[in-house]
């Protein structure tokens, strides 16, 4: 530091500072300079300057690509709920669904990974089959949902991916089966997943293209019946 | 190459808001310099892919604390991954506040001019090292770009630790004083 002219005290410091920044010291060594620099701000602020000029040399630090098992590596240490997870973790985890929500087609394929990752071994006859469906943003609407079916269990699980709704308002599902009007499955919850149980009518009609809707309705759902707002997503069920 | 400053900056802020795709780009663009550090200072690759990854991880853990930082993003990540192979070689478990001090997050951060003037310190760094008297300036590369402890130094030069120290204490206010000439 330019005004920093007077010798001793002064310079021991900022050597101390230096050897800091650094790194010869020994470890006790560099433990002891460091709870003197962290009491000291004047140390502090001469810290900052030494390791500003010395990050100079960074330049020649020449790089090398790593292979790619490290970051495969990072990703399994951080993010466990990631493929290898267990059902229930995966199930949970928005961050999977949303990934899996750019397209119907990855949904299926993941989805087709995800049942294979259950622990569980299912004889033929208790295989339902599975459908899944990526409920998709109609018109800009931002609200996005992923489904699976068990033909199995007759209930279909739904995750909130995204979508927000105001407070007066609710979000209502539908099924729609060829030219037949929408059936309401009910009032859905956005930010969380759900299960619904379908009813004998609804398992008898839920197939490989039925569609799924969601619409925008008054708070508890359609009184008629019968979808009164727009449709803010849409999707198909695909067989996996 | 790791892209612009302002891009790291600007995937750091999104990495501390647990954007894992901001992390993947941030890794994409900055682990080959960070694996040339780990390379050069722990001279063993199976030990430089294992300390990558742990950086890696404290980058996602200790993204939110750049911020402060008067760092340029790729030196903040490059204290990160150095201070990373020094606690490796020389057996240290620093403190949260030795790492904070470690990464440029003291509290006391310079004043605007003390960061201006560090600024143009740096385009003069290396010739204020060519300055110092032969063996000096390598011994300062030797211990910022290799990792090399006063001990190793010593030995590699052929002196006495304490020669060696009083050598490169002299030889770092020198520069010192170069650099703010």
């Amino acid at each position: 530091m330019s005004t920093d002219d007077n010798i001793g005290g002064m310079d021991e410091g900022s050597a101390l500072v230096a050897e800091f920044a650094l790194g010869v010291l020994p470890a006790a060594e560099h433990a002891a300079a460091a709870q003197r620099i962290a009491a000291d701000p004047r140390l502090q602020r001469e810290l900052l300057i030494w390791q500003s000029r010395l990050a100079s040399l960074d330049e020649q630090f020449v790089e090398q690509a790593p292979p790619a098992t490290v970051w495969s590596r990072v990703e399994a240490r951080l993010f466990p709920a990631a493929p290898g997870a267990g059902r229930a973790g995966l199930w949970d985890s928005l961050a999977f669904w949303r990934t899996l929500a750019v397209g119907g087609l990855a949904v299926a394929v993941a989805a087709v990974g995800f049942n294979l990752m259950q622990p569980r071994q299912l004889s033929p006859q208790e295989f339902g089959q599975q459908l899944v469906a990526a409920i998709q943003s109609n018109e800009g609407s931002g609200v996005e949902f992923v489904a699976l079916y068990d033909t199995a269990t007759g209930r279909v699980r739904l995750t909130s991916l995204s979508g927000e709704v105001a407070a007066d308002r609710d979000l209502e599902l539908w099924y729609i089966r060829g030219e037949e009007p929408a059936v309401s499955m009910g009032v859905i919850p956005v930010n969380q997943r759900t299960e619904i149980d379908l009813n004998a009518d609804a398992k008898s009609k839920f197939a490989e293209g039925t569609v799924l809707a969601i619409t925008l309705e008054q708070k508890g759902g359609s009184p008629t019946g019968k979808a009164q707002g727009p449709i803010v997503a849409v999707g198909k069920a695909i067989a996996i | 190459m790791a892209g612009t400053a302002s891009e790291v900056t600007d995937l750091l802020s999104r990495v501390a808001l647990r954007d894992r795709a901001a992390f993947r780009e941030l890794y994409a663009r900055t682990s080959a310099k960070l694996f040339g550090v780990c390379l050069r200072i722990l001279n063993d690759r199976a030990e430089a892919e294992e300390a990558l990854q742990e950086i890696f991880v404290k980058i996602w853990q200790r993204a939110d604390r750049y911020v402060a930082s008067t760092y340029s993003p790729i030196s903040w990540l490059v204290a990160v991954a150095r201070n990373h192979c020094l606690d490796l070689l020389r057996g240290r478990k620093p403190t949260t506040e030795d790492i904070d001090l470690a990464e440029g997050i003291a509290d006391g951060a310079p004043d605007p001019e003390q960061a201006a003037m560090a600024t143009g310190e740096r385009a003069r760094i290396d010739g204020c090292l060519d300055a110092l008297e032969a063996g000096r300036a390598d011994a300062v590369r030797g211990a910022y770009l290799e990792g090399l402890s006063y001990e190793q130094l010593a030995e590699r030069h052929n002196v006495p630790l304490n020669t060696m120290r009083t050598w490169l204490r002299r030889s770092l206010l020198k520069l010192r004083n170069c650099l703010s000439a």
